[in-house]
């Protein structure tokens, strides 16, 4: 134990004279968060909804009222003619048609329910979907309320929705979960395959040392150093960037672990088949690219397209970031995140499996 | 004298090729004892073996009172080796890696004095990967001395040195044998073979083929009525260098 400790203290004090590790492991993150948080990339004051309203009775004019007291929304009325021009100058993000049959009633049987057509700017889709999400769960809620066959809005959700969240509270749990893949999957494609590669790891084993400790050691100090590259970043967000984490700071530094953890079996996994130096890089585009678009780093995974959709929703990306995002921007609990946590355990599972079965420390 | 290292049988096969192909020798406790051949004569292979880092196919060796086989670990803590083309890892200083090693065994050590007993104190705050590739190979040895071993395995230690490394290397060699540590080197320079070693082993597809002292074995060859073709000189071209460049260690 003595012994795993001291060799990873040695190695932490090795990757901190290490500037390119450490720009890519701290700087790199920032800089994104920089871009896309200063330059307000995808600002989010508010979400710009434009209502045409065609049925122009009692209901509808109470709908549009309940909308216009969300705070994210700004609504304009207008006809559906000049909503829709509105929104192809950029100045609407969402328009919704409520249609003339429309009215807060349950449904009559044999009658099909009115349909609500509701647009979405693909230029800016961040806010057109996070704005649709508002849209749709409130109206689930209304349908909820009128039929009765689930509770009357909750209190909690009312404030989850009403909540002016702003792109960079949106954006840093994204900016951290890639940060925690890269870590994971880079320092493994990185040391160990170039380590195997030159022999080091060779010339280690001819030492005593155990190969139990020897991967104890490296795998604690890629925990460690995750928790300190996420703990700068969330202070860097928080302090320069006004990013409010509204959720349990021990509940992040979980995922933080478990997240590391699962990232780091999946490098080692991964780079059980790659034996050059050469072909690190590439792998390791292969498997984190897909993952920084598909996983909702930078945008809601509503603008994934439908056909990839499907991959989109078991990425170990995907939960990671839904689990950080929930708990960061709507004070999730473990409880609420618990679809996330199994996913990010099975991955981990699996992923150890793989790692285990395949990885060779040496060739 | 009682041997250190002994080897019987020994077999090792890679596929089609047999790269040990049974070979029997002992080493004696307190000597320089040397084991050439070409390249891919079975000399890493067998070295290997015995230090525990692969399993034989057949045979015995026991190194230091311990079986190979039965105790690789048992071994590693007796010896010290030098690995052919590996290297340290990135970004730690000199004294680091000899404290990194030492931990390895679990062990402390001052780590100044070990830099000083290969010449490298003053280096002792650079990182590994900035040394000299002679200045690495003192490292090296340096490293391998961590846990006091009683043998030695330095595997092609002046490959690639220039002449004055390679002396300074075979003084440093030297000390470490006055000290009382058995050196076991695999070598493709006669010339390293014949002024360092008491006895040399030469392997050619995995056999040995001749186990003696450098004089003897030439005195043998004498024997046989071999004689060179042109008249001995009394200097050859390594001794014009090292005449005009001086036998000072150089730092590249």
């Amino acid at each position: 134990m003595g012994q795993v400790l001291g060799y990873t203290r040695m190695l932490i004090r090795a990757y901190m004279r290490d500037w390119v590790a450490l720009f890519f492991g701290f700087f790199f993150p920032l800089i994104f968060m920089s871009l896309f948080g200063v330059l307000n990339f995808g600002s989010f004051g508010h979400v710009s909804l434009g209502v045409a309203d065609e049925a122009g009775n009692a209901d509808s004019a109470q709908l549009v009222a309940a909308f216009s007291k969300i705070e994210t929304l700004q609504v304009h009325k207008g006809s559906r003619g000049d909503e829709l021009a509105a929104m192809d100058k950029g100045d609407r993000d969402i328009v919704l048609v409520i249609p003339s049959d429309f009215r807060i009633a349950p449904v009559q049987p044999g009658q099909t329910a009115p349909t609500m057509t509701m647009y979405q700017s693909s230029a800016r889709a961040e806010q057109s979907a996070v704005g649709a999400s508002i849209v749709q769960q409130f109206i689930d809620q209304l349908s909820f309320a009128v039929t009765r066959t689930a509770p009357v809005v909750t209190v909690k959700r009312e404030e989850v929705a009403g909540r002016n969240l702003k792109y960079v509270d949106f954006l840093t749990p994204g900016i951290v979960g890639m940060t925690i893949m890269q870590l994971g999957i880079a320092s493994v494609m990185f040391t160990f395959v170039v380590d195997r590669q030159r022999g080091v790891i060779r010339r280690i084993m001819a030492t005593p040392i155990s190969r139990r400790a020897y991967m104890a050691a490296h795998v604690l100090e890629r925990l460690i150093l995750a928790v300190l590259q996420v703990g700068v970043l969330i202070a860097v967000a928080v302090l320069l960037f006004k990013v409010q984490i509204v959720g349990s700071m021990a509940v992040l530094l979980l995922l933080t672990v478990l997240g590391s953890a699962l990232f780091l079996c999946l490098g080692f996994a991964t780079s059980a088949f790659v034996t050059t130096e050469q072909q690190a890089p590439a792998v390791m585009q292969l498997v984190t690219l897909p993952q920084m678009f598909l996983s909702g780093v930078f945008f809601s995974r509503d603008v994934v397209p439908s056909f990839l959709k499907p991959i989109s929703d078991y990425l170990p990306l995907t939960f990671l970031n839904d689990a950080l995002r929930q708990v960061a921007t709507a004070g999730a609990s473990l409880v609420d995140i618990r679809g996330d946590l199994v996913g990010l355990v099975l991955w981990a599972a699996v992923t150890f499996v793989l790692a285990f079965r395949f990885f060779r420390l040496e060739t | 004298m009682t041997a250190i290292v002994s080897v019987g049988g020994l077999r090792k096969r890679y596929g089609d090729i047999e790269a040990v192909a049974g070979v029997t020798f002992d080493v004696k406790q307190g000597e320089i004892f040397a084991l050439l051949g070409p390249n891919g004569a079975g000399k890493t292979t067998t070295v290997e073996i015995l230090e525990g880092l692969r399993q034989a196919d057949e045979g015995t060796a026991t190194v230091a009172g311990v079986d190979v086989r039965k105790d690789p670990s048992g071994v590693k803590e007796r010896i010290g080796v030098q690995l052919q083309s590996s290297t340290f890892p990135e970004n730690f200083l000199a004294k680091e890696i000899v404290e990194l090693f030492a931990l390895f065994y679990k062990r402390k050590v001052d780590a100044m004095a070990l830099l000083r007993a290969v010449g490298l104190e003053d280096r002792a705050k650079q990182k590994s990967e900035k040394l000299s590739g002679g200045q690495r190979q003192r490292l090296s040895i340096a490293v391998a001395m961590v846990n006091e071993p009683q043998v030695l395995f330095l595997d092609e230690p002046t490959t690639g040195l220039d002449p004055q490394a390679r002396r300074n290397l075979w003084d440093l060699i030297r000390a470490i044998r006055r000290r009382g540590t058995t050196v076991f080197l695999t070598t493709h320079y006669l010339d390293e073979a014949e002024v360092l070693c008491d006895r040399v082993a030469i392997m050619d597809a995995g056999k040995i083929i001749a186990l003696d002292s450098p004089r003897s074995l030439i005195a043998s060859l004498l024997a046989r009525g071999f004689s060179k073709p042109v008249a001995q000189q009394q200097a050859n071209l390594e001794d014009v260098f090292l005449d005009l460049t001086g036998h000072e260690l150089r730092e590249d």
